[in-house]
């Protein structure tokens, strides 16, 4: 049962008491609420606006912003797609298996949250930069990884696998057993049970994931910052460019493209508010 | 360990593509030389230069653009360009960006790529000595000039907060501070000319009042507009950029100061790998063209010819003293001097 | 799994003979793709960090925290993400209180605002502040009369370390705040126990965990935090730069073993951090 309800004494001089004490703490809360998020919003469409609503035709005109752009949802597809690919296998290996290491497995998965943007994009230069442990490896056969596509999708996957395992691992948890075992003694085969029985179960969990990492995605910069070289056209992702175009006096336009991100943003914070609340349902019905 | 098929296959699905967007186009040898059967139809010239020089590059890239364009049937030249710290672009390029022209602030950072092996020809023997535009170093000060100030000495007084990039990724740092150091041995800044101890004690002045070493040249003038810190030490065109995007920075000419000079040049294996050698070598011979100097001049860089540069003219005010690198014995001894485990400058920050 | 489908299918043992050879395979398989993926994307990258950091022993981290300011940035870093904690974790519970225990218009709205920072770009949210708090904004040029400054100070890294880590308290008590059961707070009514008597005696020990768990989150996502701090501190040496930031400009100036150095040190203190959290959460969702 859950306590949706207003729980205190609604009578006499305490229930008048509790009121103005209820009225104070819901203020105060939204106070902060608004001092650290609404307001700045507000702030930055005022800002982008400033210099008339012609810049943000001329921003996205550029070729470089859209560059950005492109670049920017190159990388999040990959990374989606890789990160939940491999967070399922992850996240049903560790709850499906038994096996020696599997807690060691577990922690691992945590590792990519505990860790600065800016260390993984120094990892990237330890491994590809010059005596790096892979640098050998791939000039020999002429990739180029650091200041190139490679090594900002890379740092992007990285700080994403967390998010599909931990959102899909509870609900394996949870639920889906003793169906996906009922499906195989009745014949299905390990790529129907999962489609018919197991899909079905985590979808939610699983979208949510995706909407967390997409979100992560678009609004990564420091490891990318540190592996892309920022060269304008090739490796600047809507991130690096809003960085960038404040140094190049810019800046203008690099609030132009603050703003479309922020609206993404939100749309996406719809979207993943919907999915956690139909996350929560699923759970909390089954 | 035994792999099931699908893993391995979506694992090569991902890293496929990744492999295309990032190669780029001609025939690769099996030693990984390349064959190059000319220019490529859309050429595509990476171009890395240091922080400042951006607004000027911007316009002679188009210029040259176009140029090409009519000369070449309507050839298209496509630029990736890169702005950033002189240091930290040479570092880059050593450490794999392919960068086929490089535009840095000083000599050694060009070097430092062609100890690497990237540049093959002596590029000090290119047009003006490899170089393509030279500028002083001046003090960014606070609209009026509240602190007075007119030379190195007045920005080694307590309470005085500096402003100067890092010599350790910033090429304009070291220009700094060589142009610090060299103007006292020559009797300015209060200092009696050839003393070294009294240089010292300068230096360490100054770099002791130092607020913040950020990374480029470009980073450090913005600190300075954001609000931070009495007086920035920066190029002199930069202070010009600043005060033609609208800002209030002011200009205050120490009497003298070293002669600030750009090398541009070709990365020889860069270019050859992407088969584009003929237009970037086309497009630094146009930055040594007239129409190049000119815009360069508008954009507040001085001559490359060391007369010229010191008389000045028009907005540029003429220079008491100016001096190249050469009169204490290059860079080699500077670097020695300054800039080493043991330098003068190194021992300052650290302390 | 293929336990339960065995015994299930009792003596048909034998039938399931060639497919209990390809589940086995499979099954290994799963975990093998699950270990390559983990080791070559996590393990690996920290492992270059932590070698490079203690390559030559501790030498690394003598030369790097020799360094003038690298004390400063530490420290700088450590109090005011313990700050933002602590701001957090109060305000955090409060605003999760209100939203759980509340009826208003607006309460929708409300959550999914608290749930922005977790969209939208931190570089996004840095230049955001600084649109409201910067030198030349309408807040800023309004606490500059009474002489408090908030871009490029501490008080603009404390700033936004607590808009980016608002929502983690928040998401972490609200579902415990849920799944209380309102009776034991009506009794301690009935018995004469006023609303904060209540709260103190009653609620606060049963979210204890949920509070101190996202706290703990709070406190390693803010020692790492970049793209907020980077464009609102300023980033001054000895004053404002802080480990992150530090860890950057040492990476981009291909000073990896120093760099490595500053960032091993960050991440076994947030990696520890994330792993306390890890018991206590999973504690609390029982």
């Amino acid at each position: 049962m859950s306590a949706t309800e207003a729980v205190t004494p609604s009578t006499g001089a305490a229930g008048g008491r509790s009121r103005l004490a209820r009225g104070a703490l819901a203020a105060a809360a939204i106070f902060y609420v608004a001092l650290l998020l609404l307001l700045p919003l507000i702030g930055i469409v005022t800002k982008a606006f400033q210099p008339g609503v012609s810049i943000i035709g001329d921003t996205l005109s550029r070729p470089d912003v859209q560059h950005a752009f492109l670049l920017t949802g190159i990388i999040t597809v990959i990374t989606v797609v890789v990160t939940t690919f491999f967070g399922l296998v992850v996240a049903w290996v560790l709850v499906r298996q038994r096996f020696f290491g599997r807690s060691l497995m577990n922690a691992v998965v945590d590792l990519p949250f505990a860790l600065s943007p800016v260390t993984v994009g120094l990892a990237a230069i330890l491994l590809f930069g010059t005596g790096g442990w892979f640098t050998d490896f791939v000039t020999a056969r002429g990739i180029q990884v650091l200041f190139a596509l490679p090594s900002m999708v890379l740092v992007t996957i990285f700080i994403c696998i967390p998010f599909t395992i931990r959102e899909v691992v509870p609900v394996l948890e949870e639920f889906g057993l003793d169906e996906e075992d009922a499906s195989r003694t009745l014949g299905a085969s390990i790529w129907q049970t999962f489609r018919r029985v197991t899909l079905p179960n985590i979808r939610w969990a699983l979208l949510y994931g995706v909407a967390l990492s997409t979100a992560r995605s678009i609004g990564e910069i420091g490891a990318v910052l540190i592996v892309s070289g920022t060269i304008s056209g090739k490796t600047e992702t809507a991130t690096i460019y809003i960085f960038s175009g404040l140094e190049e006096r810019l800046e203008a336009q690099a609030h132009v493209v603050a703003l479309v991100l922020a609206t993404v943003s939100i749309v996406l914070l719809i979207g993943i508010e919907w999915l956690h609340r139909r996350n929560e349902l699923a759970r909390s019905n089954t | 360990m035994l792999l099931s098929f699908k893993p391995a296959r979506l694992a090569a699905l991902f890293v496929a593509p990744i492999l295309a967007l990032s190669a780029c186009g001609s025939g690769t040898n099996a030693d990984g030389t390349t064959t190059c059967n000319g220019l490529p139809d859309q050429p595509t010239l990476s171009f890395a230069a240091y922080s400042t020089p951006r607004e000027a590059y911007g316009k002679i890239i188009s210029a040259f653009k176009s140029k090409w364009k009519d000369e070449h049937n309507d050839q298209e030249v496509i630029f990736q360009e890169s702005y950033d710290g002189s240091t930290l672009q040479a570092s880059r390029v050593v450490s794999g960006y392919e960068a086929d022209v490089v535009a840095l602030s000083l000599g050694p950072d060009v070097d430092q790529i062609a100890d690497a092996g990237l540049i093959t020809h002596d590029w000090t023997k290119e047009a003006d000595g490899g170089m393509v535009t030279t500028s002083v170093v001046v003090f960014d000060v606070r609209p009026g000039n509240p602190l007075g100030i007119k030379d190195w000495n007045d920005l080694a007084k307590p309470g005085v907060e500096v402003l100067t990039p890092d010599p350790a990724s910033s090429g304009g740092a070291r220009w700094n501070l060589v142009s610090a150091w060299g103007s006292a041995l020559r009797g300015y800044g209060g200092v009696t000319r050839g003393d070294e101890a009294g240089a010292t004690t300068l230096m360490q002045g100054v770099l002791g009042n130092v607020l913040a070493y950020d990374s480029s040249a470009r980073k450090s003038i913005q600190n300075f507009e954001d609000g931070n810190g009495d007086v920035a030490i920066t190029y002199e065109n930069e202070v010009i950029t600043a005060q033609a995007a609208g800002k209030e920075d002011e200009a205050v000419y120490p009497p003298s100061s070293v002669l600030i000079e750009n090398p541009v040049t070709v990365v020889d294996k860069n270019v050859d790998k992407h088969c584009v050698r003929e237009v970037a070598e086309a497009f630094v011979e146009y930055l040594h063209g007239d129409e190049a100097k000119q815009i360069f001049a508008d954009a507040g860089y001085r001559s490359t010819d060391l007369a010229t540069a010191q008389k000045g003219g028009g907005d540029f005010p003429a220079i008491e003293d100016l001096w190249d690198v050469d009169e204490f014995g290059g860079w080699d001894a500077l670097t020695t001097k300054l800039f080493s485990d043991t330098g003068i400058v190194t021992q300052a920050q650290a302390g | 799994m293929s336990d339960a489908a065995q015994t299930l299918s009792g003596r048909s043992t034998a039938r399931w003979a060639p497919h209990r050879t390809a589940a086995v395979l499979r099954h290994l398989g799963l975990r093998g793709a699950a270990i390559v993926y983990l080791g070559a994307m996590v393990a690996v990258p920290v492992a270059a960090i932590v070698t490079n950091g203690f390559g030559d022993g501790l030498t690394s981290f003598r030369t790097a925290l020799a360094i003038p300011y690298a004390w400063t940035a530490i420290r700088l870093t450590l109090i005011t993400s313990a700050a933002a904690t602590v701001i957090n974790a109060v305000m955090g519970t409060l605003i999760a209180w209100i939203l759980v225990r509340y009826r208003f218009p607006g309460r929708r709205v409300l959550s999914s605002v608290v749930d922005l920072p977790m969209a939208i770009p931190t570089l996004v949210t840095g230049l955001m502040i600084l649109t409201l708090y910067g030198p030349n904004a309408p807040i800023g040029k309004f606490l500059d009369r009474f002489g408090i400054q908030v871009a490029f100070t501490w008080v603009g890294i404390l700033l936004a370390l607590c808009v980016v880590t608002l929502p983690l308290v928040v998401r972490q008590v609200q579902p415990v705040l849920l799944e209380l059961d309102p009776a034991e707070e009506e009794a301690a009514a009935t018995l004469g126990a006023g609303a904060w008597l209540s709260f103190r005696k009653v609620v606060l020990p049963a979210v204890r965990p949920a509070i101190v768990g996202g706290a703990l989150l709070t406190f390693a996502r803010c020692i790492g935090e970049f793209g907020s701090v980077v464009l609102v501190s300023g980033n001054i040496a000895g004053k404002t730069l802080t480990a992150p930031v530090f860890i950057y400009q040492l990476a981009n100036q291909f000073r990896s073993a120093e760099a490595a150095a500053i960032a091993t040190l960050m991440f076994t203190i947030s990696f520890v951090l994330v792993l306390v959290t890890a018991r206590v959460t999973r504690r609390v969702e029982v």
